[in-house]
């Protein structure tokens, strides 16, 4: 039976050894995580957070020290498992020999595609991404962008169910950008699991619908999107003069909140919870306090990030 | 559709690296120097000459000979030059695909890495093997047509030639996928020449030794690697009709390829990339 998930991962570990130092570094430790099919999955994580070892371990470009990876139900390391994904690596350096069309007809053919598709495919697909006037050029001629789209061409070009897609914006311009978010709504829509790993905070989370963050390689935060993101305070906004605000009360509500910003003759102050928030319009009213605003907040992915990674991954 | 594929690629990789056209322009030029040495009657002038000392009764065989003798130098010639051309040029193909942000997307495919070497291998071995028959067959055309006499046994060395350079071929593969580095493929491969054409000297060095461990080292350093120079000479005798029984270059070189490319192949599945 076919698995629910696109990909599974169970106590997946790397440990790279250096040969004569006898140094590890355990570049992704102990991660167990699974990407329901069509859904959209962001993997996040600061720099050599291990996230494109675990891309690398999914598509058996590194094998790993324990533990498994399947796709589609099928361990990782059968090459049969990557029939039915589209890969668009990071830092790719595509040979500069080819042309558009030949390198879509090259990367095609080795996913499995015959001739007589992969004729009728290419064109589609360069027009797709905008490149349709550009199939008989020489790569070497492309932008960093035009070269981001052709690698997303490629990763397309055989319908495949997962999409596995390394910094897929990288190097791309804002129209660019948009045109390839919509492309990815699209084969979302079809069905087409994606599952992207980029650094773009804002993108992941208008795009993604699941995330996990990855730090120190195990996974330290992940969920939908949009419980992690919602509903995370209330912010409390006063004014800020001498009349109004003694000091000894400001000590006294910021030993409540959970953060205190002071801006334009008001203080911001966020509190965690409902409760914590009504305490200090009781006290601050009982002082007779002018209130400027009250409203629940979310946090940004920005906010849930920094927070994952500066409390360690805990 | 993936072995073709990749043959195809390392074609047009061949190509844009000038490695074809490279090899296929020092052919035509090879070519037309024969060309020239035809205009100048070395043929004719050579048949003259058996003529001139009194051995005109017997003269189709002995042209048969010269003829047998032109194309063993030239089967030498381009045995020796095609194999340190084939090597420099190809030396460069096997690290170039594992350039990281290309190897990974190779891998990314479902396609094993045994076939994804393979495949280069081969695309590889197709590429020089086009150059060698363009060469062989103009070669063994000219000569034929001017002295009319037709000697098949000269496209042996198209065999040879081929067989050889795939056993190089294997070190360059191996050296590549270890080291990354075409350089050091590259020497490493001549290195390996040069002493198979001094190992082959066994029968004068074994006379020449003194000490009994010496006298094993050498013959089995002989007997391990590659025979270039002794295919080379089997080559020679087959084109000049001598008579050889002896198959232990040609086996063993091709055993040493096999254990050499079995090498290059498990490291390179093992490999993190």
């Amino acid at each position: 039976m076919a698995s629910e998930y696109a990909i599974e991962s169970a106590g997946l570990i790397k440990i790279y050894r250096s040969r004569w130092k006898r140094r590890e570094v355990r570049a992704v430790d102990d991660i167990s995580l699974r990407v329901p099919r069509r859904t959209i999955f962001g993997l996040l994580g600061p720099n050599g957070a291990g996230k494109t070892t675990f891309v690398k371990l999914l598509l058996s470009a590194v094998h790993p020290t324990s533990g498994s990876a399947l796709l589609f139900g099928r361990d990782a390391r059968d090459p049969e498992a990557r029939r039915p994904i589209g890969y668009l690596p990071e830092n790719h350096r595509f040979p500069t020999y080819f042309t558009g069309h030949g390198m879509l007809d090259f990367y095609s053919a080795l996913s499995g595609l015959d001739p007589v598709r992969r004729k009728k495919l290419i064109p589609e697909l360069l027009e797709l991404v905008g490149l349709g006037q550009w199939g008989a050029v020489r790569i070497g001629k492309y932008s960093k962008g035009m070269l981001q789209r052709l690698g997303l061409a490629q990763a397309l070009i055989h319908s495949p169910s997962l999409l596995i897609l390394d910094e897929p914006t990288d190097g791309v311009d804002p129209v660019g950008r948009r045109q390839i978010r919509e492309i990815l709504t699209r084969f979302e829509e079809q069905g087409v699991t994606i599952f992207i790993n980029s650094h773009l905070l804002a993108e992941v989370e208008t795009f993604c619908r699941d995330v996990a963050i990855l730090h120190k390689g195990k996974v330290a935060l992940s969920g939908k999107m949009r419980e992690l993101t919602a509903g995370k305070g209330y912010r409390l906004t006063v004014l800020n003069t001498p009349e109004t605000l003694a000091d000894n009360l400001v000590e006294q509500l910021r030993a409540q909140a959970t953060s205190a910003a002071s801006r334009d003759g008001v203080i911001d102050f966020q509190f965690p919870t409902r409760e914590s928030a009504n305490q200090a319009v009781d006290l601050l009213r009982a002082q007779r306090c002018e209130i400027e605003a009250l409203s629940p907040t979310t946090s940004t992915l920005e906010d849930v990030f920094v927070r994952t990674v500066e409390n360690g991954g805990r | 559709m993936a072995t073709i594929a990749l043959i195809r690629d390392t074609f047009r990789e061949a190509f844009a690296r000038k490695i074809f056209w490279g090899l296929f322009g020092l052919s035509a030029a090879m070519i037309l120097f024969f060309l020239f040495l035809l205009k100048i009657d070395l043929v004719e002038g050579g048949m003259a000459t058996l003529s001139l000392f009194g051995q005109s009764t017997n003269r189709i065989a002995d042209a048969d000979r010269l003829i047998r003798g032109i194309y063993a130098g030239i089967a030498t010639f381009l045995y020796t030059w095609g194999m340190f051309l084939s090597v420099f040029a190809s030396a460069g193909l096997i690290p170039s695909v594992l350039e990281p942000g290309r190897i990974e997307l190779l891998l990314s495919k479902p396609v094993s890495r045994t076939h994804i070497l393979l495949g280069r291998y081969l695309g590889n071995i197709l590429v020089i093997s086009t150059n060698v028959v363009f060469l062989v067959l103009s070669v063994w055309t000219i000569l034929g047509i001017k002295s009319g006499i037709w000697s098949p046994s000269f496209l042996i060395a198209i065999a040879t030639t081929i067989f050889i350079f795939a056993v190089m071929l294997a070190v360059v593969v191996f050296v590549g996928v270890l080291f990354e580095s075409a350089a050091l493929a590259t020497m490493i491969s001549i290195a390996l020449m040069v002493i198979s054409a001094i190992l082959a000297q066994t029968a004068t060095m074994l006379r020449l030794l003194s000490s009994e461990w010496s006298r094993q080292l050498w013959r089995s350093l002989y007997y391990v690697l590659p025979k270039i120079w002794d295919v080379g000479r089997i080559t020679l005798n087959a084109i000049q009709d001598r008579k050889f029984d002896d198959y232990v270059a040609v086996w063993s070189s091709a055993l040493f390829a096999a254990i050499v490319l079995a090498g290059a192949l498990r490291i390179f599945s093992k490999r993190d990339f």
